[in-house]
């Protein structure tokens, strides 16, 4: 993350503290998709933190995470709405077609799979984010056709 | 004064200044409105735990008492009289239970723990609870000093908001959110903040305990004694935990002016050294084959020879952590029996500031605080430290001129910058000279900083200002006291005796201090009075064992000029310091109570002539200001010389430093790194990057250091505690090894 | 059907206006020079009589939320205008779609609250998960930048991170001020003390884009539309086991029956219609005996729930009421922000003890155990959030107690494994700062 960046990123509010969670976020994709340990020492050096003031604010938050992911992420969303319409078949096919058990990522780090909250799109269900991007009306059926495209990519 | 208000709590009326909070109300009115997470040294309240629900009239809802301040014509109803409060708090308890082990007989919270005596007064009789509770399996070391209990952690975030809000140091967090939240430090690293130690007595539970003081007391077992910390000079009010006839812990004694009930981890986890193994509790004599064990009389015999060998040609060299009466007996020894009035302080202090004086507190409700000196106010004065950030945090203006300061200034420059705030032209000066509230500091070393401050305040015209004070940050506890009493035990000018036949030194700390030890190689011979073998075998032709002042009755004059207190804690190993003395004395003629209050009563009809022990009571009274007395003009210092390409080498003292706190192995990650702090400009000059090692050298003495490079530091030094700097010179090199 | 008047996604034809100068040749950007033509004081009277009420669940007039916020002479602070989009709700995406489609209309209406509260700086809290409708808010607001519509007001489109709890508005305002997005006591309240403890006005997406429809429409012809205390359209979030899901704008009092059936396409695949819950997973079920209710807030009030975020989530007769018990308690209790205790503690053991039911390991102890550590949450909480849970699990045992029941009798699930939410998943672990659940013994 260089200097400029941070500095531009403070200059945004009245404190330059609400900073933080843009900055954890920019460190974040900067460092392949996690907020390692040096990763947080940066953040907090770069925004005159202490790394533990900034881990009490990654670990609030679900989007920020504390361990590695995947090459590619893939949540399916799991509240009452998409798992009325079928969200638990979605996530089964994941399983098999990604061959890894949602929760967790596969040992080669190409894939982590995970459940999610809702995601606010409840009428398109079920949802699926990849690497953050929504995927509307994703049934079980459809979920080979997804994991293909992943891999040509 | 405040407007009124008149509340009902459950069935009485009060009547309370308006902005009062309804957990004070209800105090007010003899009932207890159960709290856990409030705290209001801590902040404004958060309404986190729950524990204070109250019905209030108008209102349908349960209200979190301690979230509320009263209106006028409020009827408050406690668990006492509403039934619906009662279940509110009951509820509470039980969620808190949920998680809460119960393990009672094996904390050390119990017996003394606030969720015992809520859940025995206000909670469920049973528990409903039928699913496994969280453990975790062992004790989180939080630091040496401290560990977590995770499961007895009720969440009340007093820890954290005491982290974050008030030592503001960042360092222990909640982590996580829901249910998964836990308290923690980053990664592995220890909770390392001069204050640490404040989150175990803030904890209502047992979750954050001492590692020194676990399992080794049940409250039923143990006895305060109320007494008065001599860590540094700011005194702030302690008890002292003694069980068998041991000190176990130390807790704060809360002095609303002086410490609001906050210790630093110096004046809390120190007494260990106590029980040092070096310790010496008889005297030693410098023999043939060294030093040897000898007995009391002997040692006295001893001295007395070499006091009357050395009649006159005696320095004392003082610690200035003595009591009161400790140095005005020596004085009345030295001086009244043997004309030796020659004494050497630590550093110099000065009574002008009598004119300017104000409690502690006073600093937290300043609306501008300008600090002058080369040390950190924390180093020095660490409760001083808190009131600064309480005064910031209430929006008063900060101004620190020092190396590392707001103001980057050269070391050594305290004085100057005095003269030009003095002189008035800068902003600064301005707003000094028109503020109704505003204090100065001085926090260095050198300079007279006691008279230089206290000149300025004298300039700014602060006597006249309530609001307006002055304080010197001296580098020992009761500098002031020793002064005054060694000055009023005779009446005579101090000489310079060349050469000298007898050093006394008095002390562990003027036994560590290398300038005591300069002057000792210029004596004759040395009389060391030391709890510590290591300080003064080397050295000493006779050393006398010292008492800790935990095991002192006496008095003792912090920075504010308030005179406090000390009670023995636990007896000494060996006779106190009075009693020798006294001993002594009898030889001289010289009579001399044996005993701290005997001795009060002969100094304070020269010192505080309208106060007695009693007046001191619990909590010691600010005495009043006295008239400005012009101080002794300033010396010009030598100039130091700069290298030409070299570093001034900027020698600091860590408040983690000394006799006692080396004799701590627990507070050892509490002391300074073996760093280097370099500018960036002095680093980017030379290459170095923080963290890299590098060999700091001076006319052919070097050391190897990390170099910290420190945003806030004014170039050209290079600035190291004292502990590594070694024998260095004040011109250094410094290059990347 | 009948045609209902559009007017937060006027002029879109069912389709997006991402293009400045299409919204703008449509009238776009005129109810902002007519208000700041206005006085702040007559903007804010002309809102009042609108009877616009938020649209972030609490339906509070936003006119009087403005109203207030002290005039800068009275509090010389900065005054601040909040837009909370951090949409989290299950069952509400409405927010998102104004966002999507109607970029200018809200960031106009951003500009009119802005001049109604005399603020200079408006900050936008969207929610981390709303990737593309970042990206259109900042484009659209590139655009206003490049058009000098802004009038000296900045903005700035904050991200949220990933937890509901930052839709709260005091967590909201803590998250802004990058801290742990927990809830603050109030008072004070955020009008008086809210962002960086100066005054603010927190609204919702939908509020501040209606905001301009009604000084496009003016304050008497908007109050025409809806019904008696509920004025205006709503967009409604239609989702769950029905044909049409999606959001609809329609006038407040719309019946559900007309919602459900007429323009949802009534239940999907032929089943039956068991529940509806109809303003997002925080309101209390209704049953199908309640389809004529009518959609607006004191019909659903009067009903026993409430309109919510107006998220309407349609149930059919294959879901075991336990189970979404279950799911909708898990969602509270992994969103719950942890720093009351009630809510910290009770969701969490409200989720155990529902599953203890599912489980067929329950005895009727455990129901009334259940009812029990509900009530003891409700209303003792910092915020409303532990409510949430309370109220949603006490109406799904209030209203179909006899399959609860059926549950301890058998010592099983009824469906047998057939409901529509078997085998449901609670958020995995995933994040490592969600995890330490192997300190379970
Ligand atoms: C737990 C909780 C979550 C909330 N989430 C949201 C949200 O996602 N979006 C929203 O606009 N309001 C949400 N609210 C309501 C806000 O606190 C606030 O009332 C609202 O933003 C005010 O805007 P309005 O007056 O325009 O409705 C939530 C409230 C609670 C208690
Ligand atoms: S460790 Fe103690 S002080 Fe800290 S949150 Fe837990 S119970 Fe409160
Ligand atoms: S004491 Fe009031 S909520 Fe904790």
């Amino acid at each position: 993350m260089n200097d400029a960046q941070i500095q531009r990123l403070r200059k945004q509010y009245p404190d330059p503290l609400s900073a933080v969670m843009p900055a954890l976020r920019i460190a974040q994709e900067q460092n392949g998709g996690w907020l390692s340990p040096d990763t947080i020492r940066e953040v907090a050096d770069a925004l005159e933190l202490t790394p533990a003031y900034c881990l009490s604010i990654a670990s609030f938050y679900d989007q920020y995470r504390l361990e590695p992911v995947g090459r590619r992420v893939v949540e399916v969303c799991t509240n009452v709405p998409c798992a009325l319409a079928g969200a638990q078949q979605v996530v089964e096919a994941f399983e098999r077609e990604l061959e890894v058990t949602a929760g967790s990522t596969r040992e080669d780090g190409e894939y982590t799979l995970g459940t999610i909250e809702c995601l606010g799109g409840c009428g398109w269900a079920t949802v699926v984010a990849i690497d953050n991007r929504h995927r509307l009306r994703v049934t079980a059926d459809d979920v080979p056709g997804i994991v293909k495209e992943l891999r040509g990519a | 004064m405040s407007e009124l208000l008149s509340v009902t709590v459950d069935d009485r009326q009060v009547e309370v200044p308006k902005g009062t909070g309804l957990v004070e109300a209800a105090q007010a009115a003899g009932i207890e409105i159960p709290v856990f997470c409030y705290e209001p040294r801590l902040g404004p309240p958060v309404g986190a735990c729950r524990m204070c629900l109250v019905e209030i009239e108008g209102m349908p809802k349960l209200q979190a008492g301690c979230t509320l301040t009263v209106a006028d014509g409020m009827a408050i109803k406690t668990s006492a009289t509403s039934a619906k409060a009662a279940e509110g708090q009951e509820a509470t308890l039980e969620f808190i239970l949920v998680n809460h082990p119960l393990d009672c007989p094996v904390c050390d919270k119990g017996g003394e723990c606030p969720l015992q005596d809520l859940t025995f007064r206000y909670g469920p009789g049973n528990t409903r609870m039928s699913f496994s509770k969280l453990t975790f399996d062992k004790p989180i070391p939080v630091s040496p000093l401290i560990a977590l209990d995770r499961e007895r952690c009720i969440l009340c975030y007093r820890c954290t908001r005491f982290s974050e809000d008030v030592a503001e140091d960042g360092q222990l967090i909640a982590r996580n959110r829901g249910a998964h939240t836990e308290i923690a430090t980053f990664e592995d690293e220890p909770y390392r903040s001069p204050f640490s130690g404040n989150v175990v007595e803030l904890c209502p539970v047992g979750a954050l305990t001492s590692t020194l003081y676990r399992f080794d007391a049940r409250p039923w077992e143990i006895q305060n004694v109320p007494t008065v910390c001599t860590g540094c000079a700011v005194g702030c009010n302690t008890s002292a935990t003694i069980r068998e006839g041991k000190v176990k812990r130390i807790l704060s004694r809360n002095h609303p002016e002086i410490d609001r009930g906050w210790l630093c981890d110096k004046g809390r986890f120190s007494y260990p050294h106590l029980r040092a193994e070096d310790r010496i509790t008889s005297p030693l004599r410098r023999g043939r084959k060294g030093l040897e064990a000898t007995s009391w009389d002997e040692a006295l015999d001893e001295a007395e020879t070499m006091l009357r060998e050395s009649r006159g040609s005696i320095v004392t060299a003082f610690s200035g952590s003595e009591t009161i009466e400790i140095a005005y007996a020596l004085g009345r020894l030295l001086r009244g029996g043997l004309d030796a009035h020659s004494a050497v302080l630590p550093e110099a202090t000065s009574d002008a500031l009598e004119a300017f004086r104000m409690p502690l507190s006073a600093i937290g409700e300043a609306g501008l605080v300008v600090v002058v000196g080369d040390d950190p106010v924390v180093e020095r004065a660490p409760i001083v430290d808190l009131w600064i950030k309480e005064a910031r945090r209430r929006d008063a203006e900060i101004v620190v001129y020092s190396p590392t300061g707001s103001e980057t200034t050269a070391p050594g420059a305290g004085a100057e910058i005095c003269r030009e705030l003095a002189s008035g032209k800068s902003r600064v000066a301005n707003a000094l000279r028109g503020a109704e509230r505003a204090v100065l500091v001085w926090s260095g070393p050198g300079g007279g900083g006691g008279a230089r401050i206290a000149e300025l305040a004298h300039a700014l015209g602060f006597a006249d200002k309530p609001g307006c004070g002055a304080f010197h940050l001296p580098a020992a506890s009761n500098p002031r006291g020793v002064a005054l009493a060694w000055a009023v035990a005779a009446d005579a000018d101090e000489t310079n005796p060349e050469p000298i036949e007898l050093l006394i030194v008095s002390g562990d700390d003027a036994a560590s201090n290398p300038d005591v030890r300069a002057l000792a190689e210029l004596a004759n011979r040395v009389l060391v009075v030391t709890m510590f073998h290591e300080l003064a075998g080397g050295w000493a032709d006779l050393i006398l064992p010292a008492t800790a002042a935990l095991e002192r009755d006496g008095t003792s004059m912090n920075l504010e000029g308030r005179v406090q207190r000390l009670r023995r804690a636990v007896p000494p190993p060996c006779p106190d310091e009075l009693a020798w003395i006294s001993k002594l004395a009898a030889r001289f003629d010289v009579g001399l109570a044996p005993h701290a209050m005997g001795v009060f009563a002969e100094v304070g009809e020269h010192l505080f002539k309208d106060l007695t022990p009693e007046d001191l009571g619990p909590h010691a009274p600010l005495p009043a200001r006295h008239a400005y007395v012009a101080p002794e003009p300033a010396t010009t210092p030598a100039p130091v010389e700069d290298g030409v390409e070299g570093l001034r080498l900027h020698r600091y003292r860590p408040l983690f430093s000394g006799p006692a706190v080396e004799r701590v192995p627990e507070l050892g990650f509490q002391r300074p790194d073996r760093d280097v702090e370099l500018s960036v400009a002095d680093a980017e000059a030379r290459g170095i990057a923080n963290g890299d090692v590098v060999l700091v050298s001076s006319n052919g003495t070097s050391a190897e250091l990390r170099a910290r490079v420190n945003r806030k530091l004014v170039a050209g030094v290079a600035r190291i505690a004292d502990e590594h700097a070694g024998d260095l010179h004040p011109s250094v090199q410094v290059v990347k090894a | 059907m009948p045609e209902h008047p559009q007017i937060v996604f006027a002029g879109t034809d069912g389709g997006a206006v991402l293009d400045i100068d299409r919204y703008r040749a449509a009238g776009g950007f005129s109810a902002l020079a007519k208000t700041r033509a206005m006085a702040p004081d007559d903007v804010i009277a002309e809102l009042e009589a609108s009877g616009l009420r938020g649209r972030g669940g609490a339906f509070f007039p936003t006119g009087r939320k403005w109203a207030f916020v002290p005039k800068p002479e009275a509090l010389p602070k900065p005054h601040y205008l909040v837009v909370n989009a951090d949409e989290s709700e299950p069952g509400s995406f409405k927010d998102r779609e104004i966002m999507l489609r109607v970029p200018f209309r809200f960031l106009e209406g951003c500009l009119i609250a802005a001049h109604g509260i005399q603020s200079q700086h408006v900050f936008v809290y969207i929610r981390g998960e709303y990737e593309r409708e970042f990206e259109i808010l900042r484009d659209s607001l590139e655009a206003v930048r490049k058009d000098d519509l802004l009038g000296g007001v900045t903005v700035v489109v904050h991200r949220g991170a990933g937890a509901y709890i930052c839709g709260e508005e005091t967590a909201l305002l803590e998250s802004l001020e990058g801290k742990r997005g927990q809830p603050r006591t109030k008072p004070p309240f955020p009008a008086i003390a809210g962002l960086y403890a100066a005054p603010t006005a927190v609204n919702n997406v939908e509020s501040i884009t209606t905001v301009t429809s009604v000084f496009e429409l003016g304050a008497a012809e908007y109050a025409k539309l809806g019904v008696e205390n509920s004025t205006g359209t709503r967009v409604f979030s239609l989702s769950g086991d029905v044909a049409n899901p999606g959001n609809y704008e329609l006038p407040h009092g719309i019946s559900m029956r007309e919602l459900v059936y007429d323009i949802g396409g009534g239940i999907a695949n032929g089943r039956e219609l068991k529940a509806v819950i109809p303003g997002g997973s925080s309101t209390s079920v209704l049953t199908a005996d309640d389809i004529d209710v009518k959609m607006d807030f004191t019909s659903l009030v009067e009903a026993g729930s409430s309109i919510g975020s107006a998220g309407v989530i349609v149930i059919d007769d294959r879901c075991c009421m336990v189970q979404l018990g279950i799911r909708v308690s898990q969602f509270y209790e992994h969103e719950s922000c942890g720093k009351c205790t009630p809510c910290r503690v009770g969701t969490k053991w409200v989720t155990q003890i529902l599953e203890k039911i599912e489980d067929g390991r329950a005895a009727q102890a455990d129901l009334d155990l259940l009812l029990s550590v509900c009530d003891r949450i409700m209303g003792k909480c910092l915020c409303p959030l532990g409510d949430s849970d309370a109220i949603a699990v006490l109406s799904y045992v209030d209203r179909f107690r006899e399959e609860f029941q059926a549950h301890i009798d058998l010592g099983r699930c009824p469906f047998d494994g057939e409901s529509s939410l078997e085998g449901i998943l609670a958020p995995s672990a995933m994040h490592a700062s969600q995890g330490h659940e192997a300190a379970h013994v």
